[in-house]
């Protein structure tokens, strides 16, 4: 018998009591949604900018590449210095990268990422800082309202990020900057 | 710098590692707070909730729906998988797990495997048995890293190196990385990490993370780090692959919602964690692989109540405030998952048969737990499997005429929790310790609370 059949052969009969499945009915907390998540994304070591739109963000990029900074954006209308490149691999040295979000969640201060924005899958997590750009009526009030609106066709790959990369993992003294962004500025156009 | 996590959790050692852990009392001073630390906020970020018990209701009830129907969702994960271009295999054990494993990357002539933090290939002992077929395994967790440079096993699920001093990862750093001699700053550290497992990721053939949720009706994997190590490995190398337990599966996304609202938020008081990632197919041109594992899973459902422990989703709030955890760190359970869940799901497989008792069944656990795991039920269950089976524990049988009877009474073994806890309270110390292991060798017991956390709460601020 293949290990398949026996572990489903041994799953017919359970000392479980049958249980339905609950219904998921959250009250959400529907006030301020925009600067609940604000509050949440600065404790999980995230920016909000809130004014200045896309041309704000143009001209910090500009200042930017001026540096000699690499930045790779994969968001309408916003222009960086690279292009996606050939292979994933090739993102070592992105300093800077300009992803949009589909949406953001008041409650935790995360933002959903889908591969169709990305280039490559890696893009937001090897570089070394990354933008969000998300619309300020795409901001939820809680995990279970995103959960339903987030695009994830068969074959993607989608993303919640709060934050940048971090880890307590000495000591239990946080440290922002594991393998992950380093920083995380969110704008909200 | 290969690793073996065999030899280092045979059982004598274990015991050895508790009892010089708990000789420092400085040390266990500074891990209990070190751990109370992340209880306090996950206190905080419970409370920030109003609606958080009906969060730990829902998650209690989901996970116990999708246990009764399990090879249903199984099926439907399966067919879900497929249909996204996602391979699927079925390991009834850790020994063929590993083989699964080892198959797929010898048939891509894999050299170099960076690894994400995974409890169930711990479990397996995959990392030695990849290492004897010649495999370089890189885990990248940061502090799983610390522990696998320093030839240890974790000792914590989540905080796999809480025990290590910053001062004693600084040396290993030195030593093994290069790093300044002497230099114990973690922000320094942690850059020399970053830039040394940077290059592990670049340069690694594949990629295997755990699965902390696989959603049926989608066929996909969530991961959830912090580090962003688990996506690092998986976006770059073309070959990834997703090990979970049969007891990952949710039916949907409203479940997964549910569970992911609970669990960073108990695991150490952040709202959600950095990453949750979504994975519902392979790269353009890459190979996906999900190896679905039994390993005793199924036999525990067979038990009423062991069964309930298949709801744990690996958050570690039951480790942060165990008083035993705290004080005897994580290589006193001579299993590789410690801590109450530790006993839960390892007693069975105990050969020293005394881990059921590294517990005061004060049940501060199952009130933290964000599905309603009866802990201190499984692990008094435990007990009484145990002395059913004969099977007290080694160097407390010398106390059977007392203690023996008093344990395996079924008014003992029947009564409520909380006759439990005033046996502890009214017992003299010299009858109980020996029942208390290491942890308890070098102090005094702990005071049992003189009602659960849960009647204690429900008493003073329920309602
Ligand atoms: S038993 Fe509960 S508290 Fe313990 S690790 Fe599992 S989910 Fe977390």
């Amino acid at each position: 018998m293949s290990s398949k059949q026996s572990i489903l052969n041994a799953l017919k009969k359970v000392a479980v009591e049958p249980q339905a499945l609950p219904t998921f009915d959250v009250a959400p907390r529907i006030d301020d949604v925009i600067a609940q998540f604000e509050t949440n994304l600065n404790t999980v070591a995230g920016t909000l900018h809130k004014t200045g739109g896309v041309e704000a963000l143009q001209a910090h990029i500009d200042e930017l590449t001026a540096q000699g900074k690499q930045v790779i954006s994969t968001t309408d209308g916003i222009k960086g210095n690279r292009a996606v490149p050939g292979t994933a691999h090739q993102l070592r040295d992105i300093d800077y990268a300009v992803i949009p979000g589909d949406l953001a969640v008041a409650e935790n201060g995360a933002i959903w990422v889908n591969n169709k924005n990305l280039g490559h899958r890696v893009t937001p997590f090897i570089c070394e800082n990354l933008f969000l750009v998300i619309k300020a009526d795409t901001v939820v009030a809680n995990l279970h309202e995103a959960i339903n609106q987030i695009g994830l066709e068969q074959g993607e790959f989608g993303v919640f990020i709060a934050g940048p990369s971090k880890t307590a993992d000495i000591e239990q003294a946080l440290v922002v900057g594991a393998h992950g962004a380093c920083s995380l500025n969110v704008y909200l156009i | 710098m290969s690793t073996n996590h065999s030899s280092a959790i045979g059982s004598a050692v274990h015991a050895k590692k508790a009892e010089i852990f708990c000789r420092d009392e400085a040390r266990v001073d500074w891990h209990s707070k070190a751990l109370w630390m992340l209880r306090e906020k996950r206190d905080r970020a419970a409370a920030s909730l109003p609606e958080w018990e009906q969060l730990r209701q829902l998650g209690s009830e989901l996970k116990l729906h999708t246990l009764t129907n399990l090879g249903h969702y199984l099926e439907e994960f399966e067919k879900n998988c497929l249909d996204n271009g996602i391979l699927v295999h079925w390991a009834k054990d850790g020994v063929e797990h590993n083989q699964i494993v080892h198959k797929i990357l010898a048939a891509k002539q894999v050299k170099k495997l960076v690894k994400s933090k995974s409890m169930l290939t711990e479990e397996c002992h995959l990392n030695p048995y990849l290492e004897s077929q010649g495999i370089e395994v890189i885990d990248t967790d940061l502090g799983e890293r610390i522990i696998q440079l320093a030839g240890m096993p974790p000792s914590h699920i989540v905080v796999p190196a809480i025990h290590m001093k910053k001062e004693e990862v600084g040396d290993l750093f030195h030593e093994q990385l290069g790093t300044e001699k002497g230099a114990s700053d973690p922000l320094y550290l942690t850059r020399a990490a970053r830039a040394h497992l940077r290059e592990q990721f670049l340069s690694a053939d594949a990629a295997m993370t755990g699965v902390n949720m696989a959603i049926a009706n989608k066929g996909a994997v969530v991961v959830c780090t912090n580090e962003g190590n688990a996506d690092m490995g998986a976006n770059l190398p073309k070959l990834q692959l997703h090990s979970m337990g049969i007891d990952k599966i949710v039916p949907d996304l409203d479940s997964a919602a549910v569970l992911l609202r609970t669990l960073a938020r108990n695991a150490t008081g952040q709202p959600i964690t950095t990453y949750s990632s979504f994975y519902r197919g392979p790269q353009t041109d890459g190979e996906m692989h999900i190896i679905i594992v039994d390993n005793g899973r199924t036999e525990m459902l067979q038990d009423k109540i062991l069964a309930e422990s298949l709801k744990c989703i690996r958050c570690g709030g039951c480790l942060n405030t165990c008083p035993v955890y705290r004080r005897s760190g994580g290589y006193s359970y001579n299993y590789t998952i410690p801590g109450p869940i530790g006993i839960a799901v390892g007693a069975q497989n105990d050969d020293t048969n005394s881990i059921p008792w590294a517990c005061t069944l004060c049940g501060s656990c199952s009130y933290v737990c964000p599905t309603k795991v009866p802990l201190d039920k499984i692990i008094h269950h435990h007990r009484r499997l145990k002395a059913q089976a004969g099977k007290l524990p080694y160097g407390k049988r010398s106390y059977m005429p007392l203690v023996g009877n008093f344990m395996a009474s079924e008014t003992m073994l029947n009564c409520s929790m909380s006759v439990a806890r005033t046996a502890l309270r009214v017992l003299p110390g010299s009858i109980l310790k020996p029942f208390s292991g290491a942890w308890g060798k070098y102090r005094e017991l702990p005071v049992a609370p003189s009602s659960s956390f849960e009647t204690w709460f429900n008493k003073n601020r329920g309602k």
